[in-house]
């Protein structure tokens, strides 16, 4: 009896010694990938610089009226935004990944991108950390205190830099090399990658018009480098070159906004923006808008629509809505799965470049042809379900009133720009008005905040100021005088 | 089935002989006024056999010829007698002053029973028999407010796991001395638990290592006793039949927006009003309609079927009372029923019960069934083994789902329904002739109809748990004995959701949808102990315990969805219209000790514990993933040394100190020292990945909990009240952290060692007989506690501060960015609405001051009354509840005369509080306010009511929506009528009938919500249960 129980106890010591797995066989994750190929880092990249669609950039560019609440953004009440250096660092772990892999060209689609993400932090604020960014995520630094809180950069230096960076891009890019795979937007073509950088280039160049004096930039110069050597820098050439990205009737690939509650019952046209489309009976607004529900006219008619008062107060809003009297934004942005595709930059907005560039006498060329071509690129780009025709298209160009009138060429230049953005290419279309003052955004209702001015920039992030203060602390005494808020004039505006 | 089988075991188990046994019964009495005492403990030394008097004092129990039997009771002498021979020993106890608290045993760490008054840290033992009559859906919930330190946070939803924290952490469930870190409540029946033993401290669970950082729960379960076959039935039936609170809604203005509504098509948009409930006033005579009232289109109005327009019906109030004419009547019942025998070599016990919750929501429901198997036997004379197994299954086809959105039915029907609907019309909740396709609603692009909610979107849940150990003790001589243990929990679970046609989500439309995740959890915990004790001399006595344990757990899990359904209605991943999306996960880890522990009592009063405890563990980087860690407890019975006065019959002084390492970054996922790819969402069938923007330091090193502990427990007269104080000061440091950066670095954060916080706090428990007669007795236990958390050191910050609160600070400080003037008024903007701060201000603390429980018992003759009342003093809890109501219109708060200069498009409402007329604040970087020249005015801009409300919710009127959380709860009420043995006929040994109340009515400073929770993000209505439990002990 005494042995069985000694026998059964050695087991018990052996069971316990002999035991499963060592522990070197847990340091790795079986869920999730450590190495991969670039292609795989792309996509996320692409969906993250061309998610284009914001209604609240459509509130602050006058486009559209929100009627369940006071908006910050439509009465010009916000305060900060966010930077997004996130999507940075995957395109330095992508550009990683293709210096293992030996794969250049996304090397190159990776410069387009950092131009692409920085040129819209350094708009929403001013300067932004540029020269000491990603030390962290490159050369895996955190101990330095310049990696880890990154000096800030001139506004000046960053568009220097950019600019130099799209031009390596351009010039870099090779059909020649490895394809790329991975590319939901142009389907690994090079050709239309180079398109749009240089078309992106030239939008820049643009936003850059109040400094045409700065010599060492030399916009003009670097503009007329492009246009004027299509066989190296070749342009979009029709809206099928548009860097987009198309929506697909697949759970999470859908419209942004389709089958959103609130964009169902609650953007209503802006009446500014219905006047300009009144003016001269664009086709547009009947498919950027639906007639307002109490008007007896057909969908057909232009007077049917009416729109709501981006100043005007909530309660003037909600009761002009009550009444019917109100167009609200057309179904196809919460009703259809697909609707229309995100808008990085469209051969339009390229066309509109060209003819403002025209004008101001960067190149030769008529601006009035590029003009048009851009408004018809425009149409047909927004003709969803073909809603006009093409004779209804070109009866709308060909009224004089349409016609660049001399001294006004910039002012329509804008205003057709501005319309061919509406619901697409994120905050451009404030940008541009930001820049140019076209069209004239309307303040003077009593919901307005912020004293009744138009906000030109965000302040910047609270992670920011937790993180990294001392930097953004001076980098906002060296800029803005009356301190960090949403009036500053950073120095593309001066 | 079952019982068939519980027979046949009961019948195996008569067969075992009694050959040298004798039934030794008697009457125990107190020796000062002859009464008859109950409840004495009658134990045989020696053994963990005994009984319990009945109600008349009568005992029996079955013995060795040669056994003595101890008797003990609360307020008297122990007593020990030898039966010699005899079948009945009568006993009269002497009320005296023996020191029952140094007497009670407590179950330690690893299930090692050790005397309270050895401890130098705090455990506090809650016995079973508290939760075999009242009952709630977890024995977690069975110990709110009964043990100082522990904050349950209950929730009114159904089949939703109570929130636990003891001294603000969650701690470790431990089921009869194996770890059960997965932790569902609903796994283990409260009629299986024979004593709840919650260690509160660090120091208290060291030896669980990591997993016990935060202190446990430990779960001991009913065995059998050697003894006479004993069965026990246990049943309750509890009715939620009204309600202890529930949201109060205006009934005077239906749907719509600014007074007008008028039903199109069900999008919202226009006419509709956007889905709000600020529409016209109901019930509003006009002479000019058909009906009299005030007419317009409506969701259920006929369509001519000529113009195909809709015709008018009256704005009428149909549903004053929706919120009761859509809930039913829950019923929560338990049965159970239990066998045990015992002999000299060993015994055993089955059990099997079954939980069956009725929802108040229609068509909800969960059950919970168990069998669990236990026994222990003597194998060889110096061999014993132990061993138990459950096996428990939680299934439910349908239960709500919570928290504020479309697919909560309370979304639908407390905040965005108006008066002007009655609930009953939507019981048919499809459209005529779109059955299956499209539900039937008064809104069709923002609401769900509730029926169609309870009766189509259904959460399915299945559970399979089995757990269990064995144990073999062997014992080498009277010294020196070895164990082995081995202990698992498993589960596979099966979670599934459909999703009908046209239901309403917040960014989509579902156009059907099934999904399925099933999982599988295993987890082995082995431990192989030695222990020696020698007693030198009376005066020293030395106990050590050394071990090794290795834990092992296995997490598999696959969760898959359809992306739409090709046919409505049919609900398989199969069916899915674009391909199904799918992901799986697989963790494993594993962590191998070895632990030691030394007992030391010397003089005779003096305890000293020293634990030291070695772990590594697949968690951490493998240079770092080892590491020790020490605790140290002392314990000074000074009324056993000291002459004290004669008031204070027991004084102990207890002290203890231990430092616990962790290696444990996530609990959810063993794999966080790894830096990997995160795999990205498909677009268009392309895949992709990101790259996490946190960097993981290579040096991690384990987290660390060092603990202070202090306490003092003393008994006054006689122990007639006895008191016990705990204070607490616990260091949490090298904790796993993602130290913020700037995002600019390429990097959000880096995951390394960092930041200091203390944890502090007080517990009291203060218990006593207030009356203790013959007849009549009263015994009440009070307890209090408070625990709040300061950061000490902020590592990597220069400025001391992580986010907004500053080193030194408490952490639970609430931040509200709504604009304020250092008075407390609201600053209003020039448009007259609510301004707002770029940094958040200070508004107040979230912890509750302190968290109370009061438990009553009363018992007179055949009679017993339990009341528990209990709960928290202070801490501001956020409401969405009532923030939504005034929002959305549905608060009674909104109905006054502006709300209809609103409807009649008059801006008349002028926000209390002030303007800035001139002047200028500053502030620095972390939002403190370094300059303020601010001058302010009386806000004097008239704005439309109900733009006002839809934009500010009228937060300044109600505090923001903070409350105070302290309540009182009258938690729980047992009436219990025991009947006497003389109807009993020697049929059973005992029975009672109780009659039982459970949350029964609540005073609160909270509207429309019951604080118990802590918070509230759209609750259940809090329900009143009553109902009856019957137990009999044959």
């Amino acid at each position: 009896m005494k042995r069985y129980s000694q026998i059964f106890f050695l087991v018990f010591i052996l069971a316990f010694l002999s035991s499963c797995s060592k522990f070197e066989d847990f340091q790795v994750n079986p869920n999730n990938p450590t190495v991969a190929d670039p292609s795989l880092l792309l996509p996320a990249i692409e969906r993250s610089a061309f998610s284009a669609i914001s209604a609240d950039a459509a509130l602050a560019s006058r486009y559209l009226v929100y009627t369940q609440s006071a908006s910050n953004a439509q009465y010009y009440g916000w305060q900060r935004s966010g930077m997004g250096y996130g999507s940075i660092t995957q395109v330095v772990k992508m550009e990683q990944e293709a210096a293992r892999t030996g794969k250049l060209n996304y090397r190159y689609i990776g410069k387009f991108f950092r131009a692409y993400f920085i040129i819209n932090m350094t708009q929403t604020f001013g300067d932004i950390p540029y020269s000491k960014m990603m030390q962290s995520a490159e050369f895996s630094n955190f101990s330095d205190s310049s990696a880890i809180r990154p000096p800030y950069d001139k506004q000046q230096d960053i568009y220097h830099g950019v600019l130099d960076d799209l031009k390596i891009a351009s010039d870099s890019l090779d059909a020649g090399q490895i394809a790329i795979g991975g590319d939901i937007i142009f389907g690994g073509n090079i050709e239309r990658w180079k398109k749009l950088v240089n078309s992106f280039t030239l939008r820049v160049l643009m936003s850059l018009s109040k400094k045409e004096a700065d010599a060492s930039l030399n916009i003009r110069q670097r503009f007329n480098d492009i246009v004027s050597n299509p066989s190296k820098y070749p342009l979009m050439s029709a809206n099928n070159d548009n860097g987009q990205l198309p929506y697909y009737n697949i759970t999470g690939n859908q419209y942004p906004y389709f089958n959103n509650n609130s964009m169902k019952t609650d953007y209503y046209l802006d009446s500014t923006f219905v006047d300009i489309l009144q003016e001269f009976q664009d086709p547009r607004l009947f498919v950027f808008g639906k007639p307002a529900p109490a008007s007896p006219l057909p969908a057909t008619d232009f007077d049917a629509y009416d729109g709501l008062g981006g100043s005007a107060p909530l309660a003037y809003n909600t009761a002009k809505r009550g009444a019917g009297m109100a167009s609200q934004i057309a179904d196809r942005y919460s009703y259809e799965a697909i609707n229309e595709p995100s808008v990085l930059m469209s051969y339009a907005e390229l066309q509109f470049i060209l003819a403002e560039a025209a004008v101001r006498g960067w190149i030769t060329g008529d601006a009035d042809v590029f003009y048009k071509n851009g408004i018809k690129a425009s149409m047909r780009f927004s003709n969803f379900n073909n809603t006009y025709s093409e004779d209804d298209m070109d009866d709308y160009i060909s009224q004089p009133g349409i016609t660049l009138q001399p001294g006004n060429e910039i002012e329509q230049i804008i205003t057709q720009k501005y319309i061919s953005m509406f619901m697409n290419s994120g905050w451009q279309p404030f940008y541009e008005q930001r820049r140019t003052g076209f069209p004239e955004f309307e303040t003077s209702g009593s919901g307005i905040l912020n004293g009744g001015i138009i906000p030109k920039r965000w302040m910047y992030p609270t992670d920011e100021y937790n993180n990294n203060r001392v930097n953004v602390e001076n980098a906002v005494k060296s800029q803005y005088p009356g301190g960090d808020n949403i009036n500053g004039t950073m120095w593309i505006l001066q | 089935m079952k019982s068939t089988a519980l027979i046949a075991l009961l019948l195996l188990a008569q067969m075992i002989a009694f050959a040298q046994d004798i039934t030794v019964s008697g009457t125990v009495r107190s020796a000062a006024d002859n009464s008859l005492l109950s409840g004495v403990s009658v134990v045989v030394t020696g053994t963990n056999r005994g009984t319990t008097t009945n109600t008349e004092g009568r005992y029996s129990v079955t013995v060795a010829r040669d056994a003595v039997l101890v008797f003990s009771y609360l307020g008297y002498a122990t007593q020990e007698v030898a039966v010699n021979g005899r079948e009945s020993v009568d006993i009269l106890l002497q009320q005296g002053n023996n020191a029952e608290l140094g007497e009670v045993v407590v179950t330690t760490a690893l299930g090692i029973r050790k005397q309270q008054k050895t401890l130098g840290y705090a455990v506090q033992e809650v016995s079973g028999e508290t939760m075999a009559k009242t009952k709630v859906p977890t024995p977690l919930s069975a110990l709110t407010g009964k043990v100082a330190g522990l904050n349950v946070r209950n929730s009114t939803d159904l089949f939703r796991n109570p929130g636990i924290s003891l001294r603000g952490r969650v701690p470790l469930i431990v089921i009869d001395g194996i770890p059960d870190p997965d932790a569902d409540p609903y796994k283990i029946n409260a009629d299986d638990i024979e004593s709840i033993s919650v260690l509160k401290g660090t120091a208290a669970a060291a030896l669980y290592g990591a997993l016990g950082v935060n202190g446990a729960i430990m779960y001991t379960t009913k065995k059998g006793k050697k003894g006479r076959l004993n069965v026990e039935f246990n049943s309750s039936t509890m009715f939620q039949t009204g309600y202890t609170v529930v949201p109060e809604v205006q009934t005077i203005y239906g749907n719509g927006d600014q007074g007008r509504y008028a039903y199109v098509n069900g999008s919202g948009g226009g006419t509709e009003g956007g889905g709000w409930i600020w529409g016209p006033k109901l019930d509003q005579p006009d002479a000019s309609t058909p009906s009299g009232f005030f007419e317009t289109t409506q969701y259920n109005s006929p369509v001519d079927p000529l113009t195909g327009e809709r015709t008018p019906l009256p704005w009428i109030s149909r549903g004053k009372n929706n919120i009761k004419n859509f809930f039913r009547t829950g019923v929560l019942s338990t049965n159970s029923i239990s066998a045990s025998i015992g002999t000299d070599k060993g015994s055993f016990r089955v059990a099997a019960n079954h939980v069956y919750q009725k929802g108040v929501v229609p068509n909800t429901g969960v059950n919970n069934s168990s069998f669990s198997i236990g026994g222990n036997y003597l194998l060889a004379p110096k061999l014993s083994m132990d061993a138990k197994l459950t096996y428990n299954r939680e299934y439910s086809d349908n239960y709500p789902t919570i928290g504020y959105g479309p697919p909560n039915y309370l979304y639908n029907l407390i905040l965005w329904i108006g008066p002007d609907i009655d609930i009953r019309d939507l019981e048919n909740y499809w459209l005529p002739g779109r059955e299956g396709l499209q539900q039937r609603n008064y809104n069709l692009s923002w609401y769900n109809n509730p029926h169609f909610i309870a009766n189509e979107l259904l959460n399915g849940y299945k559970r399979n748990n089995s757990f269990g150990q064995v144990t073999f003790d062997y014992r080498l001589n009277d010294d020196l004995s070895v164990k082995f243990r081995n202990g698992f929990n498993q589960y596979a679970s099966n979670a599934d959701v459909r999703e009908p046609n046209s239901y309403i989500a917040y960014d989509y439309i579902s156009r059907g949808n099934y999904s399925a995740s099933l999982a599988n959890y295993f987890d082995i915990n082995t431990d192989l102990i030695v222990n020696y004790k020698h007693e030198f001399s009376d005066r020293f006595k030395i106990n050590l315990t050394a071990g090794g344990a290795n834990a092992y757990r296995k997490y598999e899990s696959v969760f898959t969805t359809t992306d739409g359904l090709t046919i409505p209605g049919f609900y398989a991943v199969s069916n899915s219209i674009n391909p199904p999306r799918s992901s799986n996960v697989r963790q494993e880890r594993r962590t191998a000790s070895a632990y030691g522990m030394v007992d030391i009592e010397a003089l005779g009063f003096l305890y000293l514990s020293l634990t030291g405890r070695y772990d590594k563990t697949s968690t951490l980087p493998v240079k770092n993933n080892g590491y020790f860690y020490p605790s140290a407890g002392l314990s000074a019975v000074l009324s056993d040394v000291l002459k004290l006065p004669e008031a204070i019959s027991f004084l102990k002084a207890r002290g203890s100190w231990a430092k616990v390492n962790t290696g444990f970054i996530s609990s959810g996922d063993p794999y966080a020292h790894l830096t990997t790819y995160g795999i990205g969402s498909k677009w268009n069938n392309v895949p992709s990945l990101v790259w996490p923007t946190t960097f993981i330091s290579p040096d991690l090193v384990p987290a660390t909990v060092q603990s202070g502990e202090y306490g003092v427990a003393v008994g006054l007269l006689k122990n007639r009240i006895n008191l016990d104080v705990s204070y607490f000061i616990n260091k949490d440091y090298n904790n796993f952290v993602n130290v913020t950066q700037s995002q600019a670095s390429g990097n959000t954060s880096v995951l390394k060692n960092a930041n200091v916080y203390l944890r502090k706090g007080w517990e009291f428990v203060v218990s006593g007989w207030p009356v203790r007669g013959s007849d009549f007795k009263w015994e009440t236990t009070f307890n209090f506690s408070n625990v709040h958390r300061w950061l000490k050191e902020a590592t990597d910050n220069p400025d001391g501060y992580i986010g907004q609160i500053k080193e030194g600070q408490r952490t639970d400080r609430i931040f509200i960015s709504e604009s304020r003037a250092p008075d407390g008024q609201a600053i209003y903007n020039s448009n007259g609405m609510q301004a707002y701060t770029p940094y958040g201000q200070y508004f107040g603390y979230s912890d509750p001051d302190w968290i109370y429980g009061w438990q009553n018992s009363f018992s007179y003759k055949n009679f017993s009354l339990n009341i528990s009342v209990d709960g928290r003093l202070g801490g501001l809890i956020y409401s969405t509840t009532n923030q939504k109501m005034w929002w959305g219109g549905t608060a009674p708060g909104t109905v006054t005369s502006y709300r209809d200069d609103a409807n009649a498009g008059n801006s008349t409402y002028v926000g209390p509080g002030v303007v800035i007329t001139s002047g200028n604040i500053e502030y620095d970087s972390y939002g403190n306010i370094i300059s303020d020249t601010r001058k302010f005015a009386p806000n004097t801009t008239a704005v439309n009511y109900i733009s006002f409300m839809q934009t500010t919710s009228g937060a300044m009127l109600n505090n923001y929506f903070y409350y105070s959380g302290s309540y009182l709860k009258m938690r729980e009420l047992v009436l219990t009528y025991n009947l006497p043995g003389k109807w009993m006929k020697k049929v059973f040994n005992s029975a009672s009938v109780s009659l039982i109340g459970n949350n029964l009515f609540i005073l609160s400073k909270m509207p429309n919500v019951d604080p118990d929770a802590e918070s509230d993000n759209l609750q259940t209505p809090s329900m009143r249960s009553i109902g009856v439990n019957i137990n009999l002990r044959f």
